[in-house]
C-alpha cells in the first residue's frame, strides 16, 4: 500500500463512491481526497461515509457482545462488513494545472483514493471556485446539512493556508456571492469555521 | 489623467435622475462625501460628476433583520468583513455635470478630425460667450447622455478640476477663489464672465459674506477686468477690518492695492480719522443733486404716505432742481401757502415737509458743494481706479439708501451717455470700462416695491447693456424681487438656513433639489456654494484664506503700517509678548 485509503467502486462526473481499505477507516467528513487517473487527477471532498453488511438489503445482526469479545469469538463476521465513502468532485489537475472545474471524465473504477497533504489542499483551494462545486454537491437532496460540509472543508482549507484570515475573508466573500439568497447558511458556515 | 484612483462602477442611472455607482469592495463609504468630484471614464468621453448622495444597500433583506452587530464577537466581526462589499455595499448617487474629452480624444483633437470639430462647435454652444483663450470652452460640454454600464468611476484629479474650472496660470481671466472640500486644487471664477452680469453674494449673518465680497473685489481689482464702486456701509472694504473670531486685522483693498488703484471716499471723515486713516475725498452732496426719485424709495424709512410722491413732484415742477433746498428752507407758514398754491391738502403736505426735515440733519447734504462727489467718483473711475465709499458712523439705512441711490443714478446716467458715444463712434478707446457697483443690505433696494423705483432695479434688469452691473450683498435674499434674482449671473452663497432664503437663492436654477440640501449643510465658516455664469457647474468651496499668502498673491506692497507691525512682532519675539 502506498498510502491509499480506498478504491473507487462507482463514479460520475460530479462525484464518486469508494470503499475504504479498512473497516471503519473512512476519511473524515469534509476531508480532501484525490483519485489519480491516467491523464487527470481528480480532487474531491468527502461528504458521506457509512458501514454496512456486504449483502445489500440486509442489516447486521445484534450479538450482545463487546467488539473485543466478538473479534475473539467470531472474527469472520467482520469480513462481512465494509465501509464506503462518497466524495463530491471539486476540481482536477491536468498537465500540472489545478482547476476548480469538473474533470473531463469521471474517475475510473478501482482507481485508488489518497488523502491530500496540506500543501496539496492549499493548491486546490487557492482557486475559490471550488466552493461553487462543493456547494452544488452539498445542496443535492438527501445530503448532510450544507453548512456542516462547507464549514468542515473550509476549516481544512484554512489550516492548509496557515490560518490566514485574509483567505478566510476571501472565501467568505465568495460564499456570500454564491449564497446571496441564503444568509442563514452563510452565517452558520462562518460561525462553524471559527469555532 | 490616467492615474485616477478607481472607487467604483456605474450600475444604473438616467440622464435626468443621475447615476448610481456601486462602491468597490474595500472602499469605505465614509470616504465618499457629498460634494466630492469624481470622473466616470466612459467609452468615448469622461463625465465629470459630483457626489450627491450615499446609500447603504444589502442584496438580501434577511441580513438586515439579523445583523452581525456584536462588537466584541469575533464571528460577527468576520461576518461584517465578509459581507462588506458583497452582500452589503455602498451605493453612491452621482450627478453628471460636464462631459470631458475621453482618453483617446486628445489625439483626435490634434488631428482636427470631423468628430473633434463637432465637439468644438457644440462646446461653444454650451458656453455661448466663452473666449478662445482657455481650453475649457472647446473641451467641455453639457451632459447629453450617460456612460455605459460598468464604466469605471474614479476620483477626480487636479488636472480634471483644472480642466473644468480653469487655473490662474492658464489665463488671467481665472481667479482662484477657493478649493473643493476635499482637494487642494484651486477652483477659479471666470472673471470675464463674472463681470458680464449682475451677481449676488448671499449668506446668513456671520457666515463670511464680507469676507467673500472682499475676496471677489480683490480679484476684480487685481485683474482690472472692471472698476469697482463699493458702497461700504460698515467701512470694511477700504481699510482693514477686524476679522471675526481671531481679532486679527484683515487688510482692506486700499492696503492691498495702494492709493494709485483704490480711492477711498468718505461720508464721515471724522470716523475715518478716528480709525487712523484719512480718506482721499470727503463726500458732500448738494441738494440739487437730489431727485424726487431718490426720495421715494426711502418712503419706508421716512414713513411717507403713498400720496407724498404727487406732492413732491408738484414741488419739483414748481422749483426745478432747487426744489429740495427751497422746501427744506421753508417755515410752517410758507409751507401752508405753497400747499394752497399747488392745490395740495395742507395737512398732509405739512406732514411731508416735516418728515423730509430729517434730511436737514444729514451734514453731508449741503446747499452748494464746492466739489461734486459724482464728478470726483467719475474722475477716479476714468483713471481706472476703484472707489470705496465709507459711511463711517452713518450706518443707518436711510443715509445708505439715499446716497447709494443718488450716486448710482448719476453715475449710470453718465455711463449711458458714454455708451451712446461709443455706439456712435465704435472706437475702442471710447468703450466704457465695465463698472461693478457693490451694495449691501440689497433687499432694501431690490424688494419687489423698491426694485421698480430704484435705479438698482433698472441696472439689475438691463444686464450690462451700459457696462454697469451690480454685486448684491445680502443676508435675506427672499426679500429681493424674483425677477431680479433670476437675472443674477453668478451667485456665491454661504450658509443659509431659512427655507425661504434658500428657495430665493435657487430661483431660476433648474433641478435645484440637490443644491438645496448642499446649501443647508454648509459650514458656517469659509464655505460657500458657487453657481451660475462664471463657473461651469455649481461647486462647494472652502474659500481661500485671507492671509499673508493671499496678500502676496495680490501683489500687495508692504506699506508703512505693516512694516511697523513687523517691527512690533520682532520686539515681541525678543521680549515675549505682553
Amino acid at each position: 500500500m502506498n498510502g491509499e485509503i480506498g478504491e473507487v467502486i462507482g463514479s460520475s462526473n460530479t462525484e464518486f463512491i469508494a470503499q475504504a481499505h479498512l473497516l471503519y477507516e473512512s476519511p473524515a467528513f469534509g476531508a480532501f481526497v484525490r483519485v489519480d487517473g491516467r491523464d487527470e487527477t481528480v480532487y474531491g471532498v468527502v461528504f458521506a461515509a457509512y458501514t454496512h453488511s456486504l449483502e445489500p438489503n440486509r442489516l447486521a445482526v445484534a450479538y450482545h457482545r463487546s467488539e473485543l469479545e466478538l473479534r475473539a469469538e467470531q472474527p469472520q463476521i467482520f469480513e462481512l462488513l465494509k465501509t464506503k465513502f462518497e466524495a463530491v468532485i471539486v476540481g482536477y489537475k491536468g498537465k500540472d494545472v489545478v482547476r476548480a472545474q469538473l474533470p473531463t471524465k469521471p474517475p475510473r473504477i478501482h482507481a485508488f483514493v489518497y488523502p491530500l497533504q496540506a500543501l496539496e489542499v492549499k493548491r486546490v483551494t487557492a482557486d475559490l471556485g471550488f466552493l461553487r462545486l462543493l456547494l452544488a454537491g452539498a445542496r443535492a437532496p438527501g445530503r448532510a446539512p450544507a453548512d456542516e460540509l462547507i464549514a468542515a472543508a473550509l476549516r481544512q482549507a484554512l489550516e492548509a493556508h496557515g490560518g490566514d484570515r485574509g483567505f478566510l475573508v476571501r472565501a467568505g466573500k465568495e460564499l456570500a456571492r454564491l449564497l446571496k439568497d441564503d444568509y442563514e447558511t452563510l452565517s452558520s458556515v462562518l460561525r462553524r469555521v471559527r469555532s | 489623467m490616467s492615474e485616477r484612483r478607481r472607487i467604483g462602477v456605474i450600475v444604473r442611472g438616467s440622464l435626468t435622475e443621475g447615476l448610481e455607482m456601486r462602491l468597490d469592495e474595500g472602499e469605505s463609504v465614509e470616504d465618499v462625501r457629498a460634494g466630492k468630484f469624481v470622473v466616470i471614464e466612459g467609452e468615448k468621453s469622461a463625465f465629470f460628476c459630483m457626489i450627491t448622495d450615499v446609500r447603504l444597500d444589502a442584496t438580501n433583506p434577511a441580513i438586515l433583520v439579523d445583523p452581525p452587530a456584536a462588537q466584541d464577537d469575533e464571528a460577527d466581526a468576520l461576518m461584517r468583513q465578509v459581507l462588506s462589499g458583497t452582500s452589503t455595499y455602498g451605493t453612491v448617487m452621482l450627478k453628471p455635470m460636464l462631459m470631458l474629452p475621453g482618453k483617446d480624444d486628445t489625439r483626435a483633437g490634434s488631428e482636427g478630425s470631423g468628430r473633434a470639430a463637432d465637439r468644438g462647435v457644440s462646446g461653444e454652444a454650451a458656453r455661448p460667450s466663452g473666449g478662445l483663450g482657455g481650453a475649457l470652452p472647446s473641451t467641455t460640454q453639457i451632459v447629453k447622455t450617460v456612460p455605459r454600464h460598468f464604466s469605471i468611476v474614479a476620483e477626480a484629479t487636479e488636472a480634471d478640476v483644472n480642466l473644468v474650472f480653469g487655473s490662474e496660470e492658464q489665463d488671467r481671466r481665472y481667479y482662484h477663489i477657493g478649493r473643493p472640500l476635499d482637494m487642494e486644487t484651486p477652483v477659479c471664477l471666470d472673471l470675464d464672465r463674472f463681470v458680464e452680469r449682475s451677481n449676488g453674494i448671499f449668506g446668513r449673518t456671520g457666515t463670511g459674506k464680507t469676507f467673500l465680497t472682499r475676496l471677489i473685489l480683490s480679484g476684480l481689482v487685481k485683474s482690472g477686468k472692471a472698476s469697482a464702486l463699493v458702497f461700504d456701509m460698515h467701512s470694511e472694504y477700504g481699510w482693514g477690518a477686524r476679522r471675526e473670531g481671531d481679532h486679527a486685522e484683515a487688510k482692506g483693498l486700499r492696503q492691498l492695492f495702494g492709493a494709485s488703484r483704490v480711492a477711498v471716499f468718505s461720508l464721515d471723515p471724522e470716523s475715518s480719522r478716528r480709525r487712523g486713516v484719512s480718506p482721499d475725498v470727503e463726500v458732500k452732496i448738494p441738494y440739487d443733486r437730489i431727485d424726487v426719485e431718490d426720495i421715494l424709495p426711502l418712503a419706508d424709512e421716512l414713513n411717507l404716505n403713498p400720496t407724498a410722491a404727487d406732492s413732491l413732484y408738484l414741488v419739483q415742477a414748481q422749483y426745478g432742481s432747487e426744489w429740495l433746498e427751497r422746501l427744506l428752507g421753508m417755515g410752517a407758514e410758507e409751507v401752508r401757502d405753497l400747499a394752497r398754491d399747488l392745490g395740495a391738502h395742507a395737512e398732509s403736505f405739512a406732514a411731508v415737509h416735516r418728515k423730509l426735515s430729517r434730511l436737514k440733519r444729514l451734514d453731508f447734504l449741503v446747499p452748494r458743494a464746492p466739489d461734486d462727489a459724482v464728478d470726483r467718483i467719475m474722475e477716479a473711475l476714468d483713471r481706472r481706479q476703484h472707489v470705496v465709499l465709507e459711511f463711517g458712523t452713518r450706518t443707518d439705512l436711510l443715509v445708505y439708501m439715499l446716497v447709494a441711490n443718488i450716486l448710482t443714478r448719476e453715475i449710470r446716467e453718465r455711463y449711458v451717455r458714454k455708451t451712446e458715444t461709443y455706439l456712435a463712434t465704435k472706437r475702442p478707446q471710447d468703450r466704457p470700462h465695465p463698472l461693478v457697483i457693490t451694495i449691501e443690505e440689497a433687499h432694501k433696494f431690490l424688494n419687489p416695491q423698491a426694485a421698480r423705483q430704484t435705479i438698482f432695479g433698472t441696472i439689475a434688469r438691463e444686464l450690462r447693456k451700459y457696462f454697469v452691473s451690480l454685486l448684491v450683498v445680502d443676508q435675506r435674499p427672499s426679500g429681493i424681487d424674483d425677477e431680479i434674482l433670476s437675472q443674477l449671473g453668478t451667485r456665491v452663497t454661504a450658509l443659509l438656513s431659512d427655507e425661504k432664503d434658500i428657495a430665493a437663492v435657487l430661483t431660476g436654477v433648474s433641478n435645484a433639489q440637490w443644491l438645496r440640501s448642499v446649501l443647508a449643510s454648509l459650514d458656517t465658516r469659509q464655505q460657500a456654494l458657487l453657481m451660475g455664469h462664471a463657473v461651469p457647474m455649481p461647486v462647494v468651496i472652502r474659500t481661500r484664506d485671507y492671509d499673508a499668502a493671499f496678500y502676496r498673491a495680490m501683489g500687495a506692497e508692504d506699506e508703512e503700517p505693516s512694516r511697523g507691525s513687523r517691527g512690533a512682532r520682532a520686539i515681541d519675539d525678543l521680549f515675549g509678548s505682553r
